[in-house]
């Protein structure tokens, strides 16, 4: 198992007697910061921005680290702070309506789901994620790319599991559609056969 | 237009039905071949979606956030406290052909030197209650890291600075489990040698340094790949607990070090993290380091 594979694979878990002193707390942080990175590029669609939601997720956490209740999961906490900020952000700049509209508007559509070509470029799934409305790439980042259980992806999220649940399968849907739906997929993938 | 059978499927894939809906779907799934080819559609969006950030998790952390996780600025991270070594401090640098016992009285010099100064802190740290020993443990413990991690960048320069007339106290032979056997003698723990060689790095000895207050290992490798080497990759014992990598700078000089079920790391060169990072987690995996 790889280092990266190491910190992307178990949840990480604060050990109740443990020393609340910052740099017991920072290397809980440090070891979680991969996957942070990952849940923020995917929230985001943007390397740059990803890691200044990661730092100020970093930065809030440990303003309030007693704040943190010993035995529940040190990840999924994380997880929450940096939804909670980007969701923050997004409102700030009204991205949600948008993001929403376009994801309503292919959602429209009931063309069959065709299986999706294993060659396709990966940055046209980055982009087809990122068209997905907030709600939706929140539940699909948390599930799909960082394997939590429903359960536990709505509690970061604090909502009912059910919520979880739609949002998960509009957000598969929605991608599957956007990924058959996308010249820029077929093209991409007549690229590659070209070279 | 979501259809109530999407996400049940959905939740098949992600093992999030019990046990009799389970089976309802299976059946469903072995009568309907549109279904099936729906499920795999699911499948192998559902992997193209965690390749497509896949790549996050092998980049390198950038530094910022490391020091953002530890409540500090980057400008604030201790400066370099690299021991003053210089090639020409050693006017009898032993050759790499020299034999163990020549090198044994150096190494227990420099050992009891870099071992007094450990105790010099320990002693300092518990006659001086309102500095050190009267701050908290994580204090003394990020204190304790920075010592060490000096002396794992002071070691790296001492060898990357003699180059060819580098201390090797066990110098690699034909067979570099010798070589090993000879250092395991002197540390707590076997040592055991990642091969490097995939990188470009050969194996050119070990040494006998201290790590943490311990003597510990320090694996010399070189290259002719300036991009890479040379590096030193330090394997000690620890009582402290198990921390994730982490990377640290002390001048020109980078350490990615991390702790794993009683041994401490250090892979320490001068080359960029990237690679530093590459080589870790290679290390790591040959070690089962981690």
């Amino acid at each position: 198992m790889s280092l990266s594979q190491k910190l992307a694979g178990s949840p990480v878990h604060l050990i109740a007697d443990s020393d609340p002193v910052t740099t017991r707390f920072g290397d809980q942080l440090i070891a979680v910061l991969p996957r942070l990175r990952r849940f923020a590029r995917g929230l985001t669609g943007s390397a740059v921005e990803a890691d200044d939601l990661v730092q100020a997720a970093c930065e809030r956490a440990l303003a309030r680290r007693h704040q943190f209740q010993e035995g529940t999961r040190f990840d999924s906490w994380m997880f929450r702070i940096v939804q909670t900020i980007w969701i923050d952000q997004v409102r700030s700049r009204d991205v949600r309506k948008e993001g929403g509209e376009i994801a309503e508007e292919r959602l429209g559509s009931d063309e069959p789901v065709r299986r999706v070509e294993a060659r396709l470029a990966l940055q046209e799934v980055r982009r087809a994620v990122d068209r997905l409305p907030p709600d939706q790439r929140t539940a699909l980042l948390l599930v799909t790319v960082d394997g939590l259980s429903y359960k536990e992806a709505a509690e970061v999220v604090r909502v009912p599991v059910g919520t979880i649940m739609s949002r998960l399968a509009r957000a598969r849907i929605a991608l599957q559609q956007q990924l058959e739906a996308g010249g820029g997929m077929r093209r991409s993938i007549d690229n590659a056969e070209a070279q | 237009m979501l259809k109530r059978s999407d996400d049940r499927l959905i939740a098949y894939l992600d093992g999030e039905v019990d046990a009799s809906e389970r089976r309802e779907i299976e059946a469903w799934l072995d009568a309907d071949p549109t279904a099936r080819d729906k499920l795999a559609a699911l499948a192998e969006s559902a992997a193209l979606v965690r390749s497509a950030f896949d790549e996050v998790m092998h980049e390198p952390v950038p530094e910022r956030l490391i020091a953002a996780a530890r409540g500090e600025r980057p400008s604030a991270v201790p400066s370099a406290k690299i021991l003053p070594f210089k090639r020409s401090g050693f006017p009898g640098h032993a050759r790499a052909g020299r034999s163990w016992w020549f090198g044994v009285p150096l190494a227990a010099s420099l050992f009891g030197l870099l071992l007094g100064g450990s105790a010099a802190y320990l002693s300092v740290a518990k006659l001086l209650p309102g500095a050190l020993s009267g701050k908290q443990p994580g204090v003394e413990m990020a204190a304790a890291d920075n010592l060490w991690l000096d002396n794992a960048a002071g070691y790296f320069k001492l060898a990357a600075n003699a180059g060819d007339g580098a201390l090797i106290d066990v110098p690699a032979t034909s067979d570099p489990r010798e070589a090993l056997q000879k250092i395991s003698q002197s540390v707590p723990q076997e040592v055991r040698l990642p091969d490097l060689k995939p990188w470009g790095l050969s194996f050119r000895g070990a040494r006998l340094v201290v790590a943490e207050g311990r003597p510990a290992a320090q694996l010399v490798y070189t290259t002719d790949n300036k991009a890479i080497g040379p590096l030193t990759l330090i394997i000690g014992s620890s009582k402290e607990p198990d921390i994730s990598p982490t990377l640290a700078h002390r001048q020109d000089v980078n350490l990615l070090y991390w702790r794993h079920q009683g041994r401490a790391y250090a892979l320490v060169g001068q080359t960029d993290i990237g690679y530093l990072w590459g080589i870790a987690n290679d290390v790591a995996w040959q070690l089962d380091a981690i």
